[in-house]
Parts: structure tokens; C-alpha cells; sequence
């Protein structure tokens, strides 16, 4: 039945979600960090998506074969990304990890950006719990034929 | 295996709706990912289609939602199209489990000759 798959598409669709607001999260704590085990300051982490698909054929698999894994149009987290732009320089010769020069590198962190991001994230979110709410509610109609 | 062409009906539309409410489900979990094109069914053709074949279950096909604005990283999701869409097929289903649940209900006043 189809609409149990759907249940298992929107909570991919959480998940991944809620991935993204931690690594969000996990830069704005790191916004300051000059130091990390990699040497350097934190880099901007980012959130990859990768979808399924829905084509024809693969739909056709899913409705007959539910062994063929993950249902049409799942998505997931493949890879969280480093961002390759510079660290920003800030003067302060007193700074412990200042270079010889007196210049301090921090992490590219722009807190807007990030909280736009986190705003991005928690209404897709809130967009895939009503889609569950809406599945439920069809199953549970099915359900009540039984009545 | 349906006792009933109405019931046979509902079967079909309510498979067809299912499998739409599937898509908008898949549309919505795939907002953010990179590429992504809008995927649908063209429910009245293929609810046609369904019935010319006398009722036969058929896979339905979906295609890309052509003339949709497209962001940057390639993905066409529209939120609004969607969330519209849901409630739209949510109020369909609710009308085919009505239907089969009416017309169980005729069988058995048949079965009880209508006391």
C-alpha cells in the first residue's frame, strides 16, 4: 500500500531536515572558533541533499517490490560540504593564534545567513509533518471502512 | 474480486489517489534537494485510462510539472502548488472511503432485506 510509503518518504524528509538545523546550529556555535583538531578556525559546514527519484520506472519497482529498498522520492543527507571560502582576518596582535603578523583568522561563518538557513530548514520541517499528519489521517480513514 | 462495479470504481480512484498523494509527499521530502524537477500524474487521464481498460489496475505514469518557476540549484518545488495539492487529494480520498463505506452499507441492508 502506497500510503504507508508515504509515511516513510516525508520521515526521510524529517530526518534530513533536522540534520541540516544541527550542522546550522554547529556553525553558529562555532563562529568564533580559532582552534580546531584539523589546526586552523572551524570551517562552515553545509547540508548535501540527494533525492531517489521519482521517475516512472522507479515508481513501478516500489509499488511492486517492497524489497527494493527505499520508496520513490526519499531523500537523504549524503555528505555534509566544507565551505572553501577564506577565513576572515581580524587584527589582534594580542590574540593568542595570531599569525607573526598580528592577524587573527576566523571562522567564515555569516550568523544571517546561517539563521536564514535555519529558517529554511524548520519550515520544510513543519511542511513535512502536516504532509505525515495528512497521511495519517487517510490511513486512518481506510481504517475506519472497517467500522 | 470487487462484488460491486461502484466499489470496483472507488478501488481504482482511491489507488489512483493514493498513488498522486504519494508524488506531492515525494515534491514536498525532495524542497531542498539540488536538481529536483516537480513530479505529478495527470489524474483525469489516467482515471480515464484506468476505466477504458475495464478497470484493470494500471501502474500510473508520472511526468514533470512543466512551466514551474526553477531556483538556481535546478529544483522547480512549488510550496504553495503542493500544500494545495495535499489537501486537495486528502478531500478526494475522503470521498472514495465514503463511497465504498455507502455502499458496504447497501450490501448488508441487502443482506438484512432492508430492515
Amino acid at each position: 500500500m502506497s500510503l504507508f510509503s508515504t509515511l516513510e518518504i516525508s520521515g526521510s524528509a524529517l530526518a534530513a531536515e533536522r540534520a541540516r538545523a544541527d550542522i546550522v546550529a554547529a556553525n553558529l556555535a562555532n563562529a568564533e572558533t580559532t582552534r580546531t583538531t584539523e589546526g586552523g578556525p572551524f570551517r562552515r559546514k553545509m547540508a548535501v541533499f540527494s533525492g531517489s527519484g521519482t521517475s516512472a520506472f522507479r515508481l513501478l519497482l516500489a509499488g511492486y517490490n517492497r524489497l527494493a529498498g527505499r520508496p520513490a522520492g526519499t531523500v537523504r543527507l549524503v555528505r555534509v560540504a566544507e565551505d572553501t571560502t577564506p577565513p576572515v582576518v581580524r587584527y589582534e596582535p594580542g590574540h593568542p593564534d595570531a599569525n607573526a603578523s598580528g592577524f587573527v583568522s576566523y571562522p567564515n561563518v555569516n550568523p544571517i545567513q546561517e539563521m536564514v538557513d535555519l529558517m529554511g530548514a524548520v519550515r520544510a520541517y513543519q511542511l513535512n509533518a502536516s504532509a505525515v499528519a495528512a497521511s495519517k489521517q487517510m490511513i486512518q480513514q481506510s481504517l475506519d471502512i472497517l467500522k | 474480486m470487487s462484488s460491486t462495479p461502484i466499489l470496483h470504481l472507488a478501488q481504482d480512484f482511491l489507488g489512483l489517489v493514493s498513488a498522486r498523494h504519494q508524488l506531492i509527499t515525494a515534491n514536498m521530502a525532495n524542497i531542498d534537494t539540488p536538481g529536483y524537477r516537480t513530479q505529478d500524474i495527470d489524474f483525469h487521464a489516467e482515471l480515464k485510462r484506468t476505466l477504458d481498460n475495464n478497470g484493470a489496475a494500471m501502474a500510473p505514469v508520472s511526468h514533470s510539472v512543466p512551466g514551474l518557476l526553477q531556483r538556481p540549484d535546478g529544483n522547480d518545488v512549488n510550496l504553495d502548488r503542493e500544500s494545495l495539492l495535499l489537501a486537495e487529494t486528502q478531500m478526494q480520498y475522503q470521498i472514495g472511503v465514503q463511497v465504498v463505506r455507502s455502499e458496504f452499507h447497501r450490501l448488508l441492508s441487502a443482506i438484512n432485506e432492508g430492515k
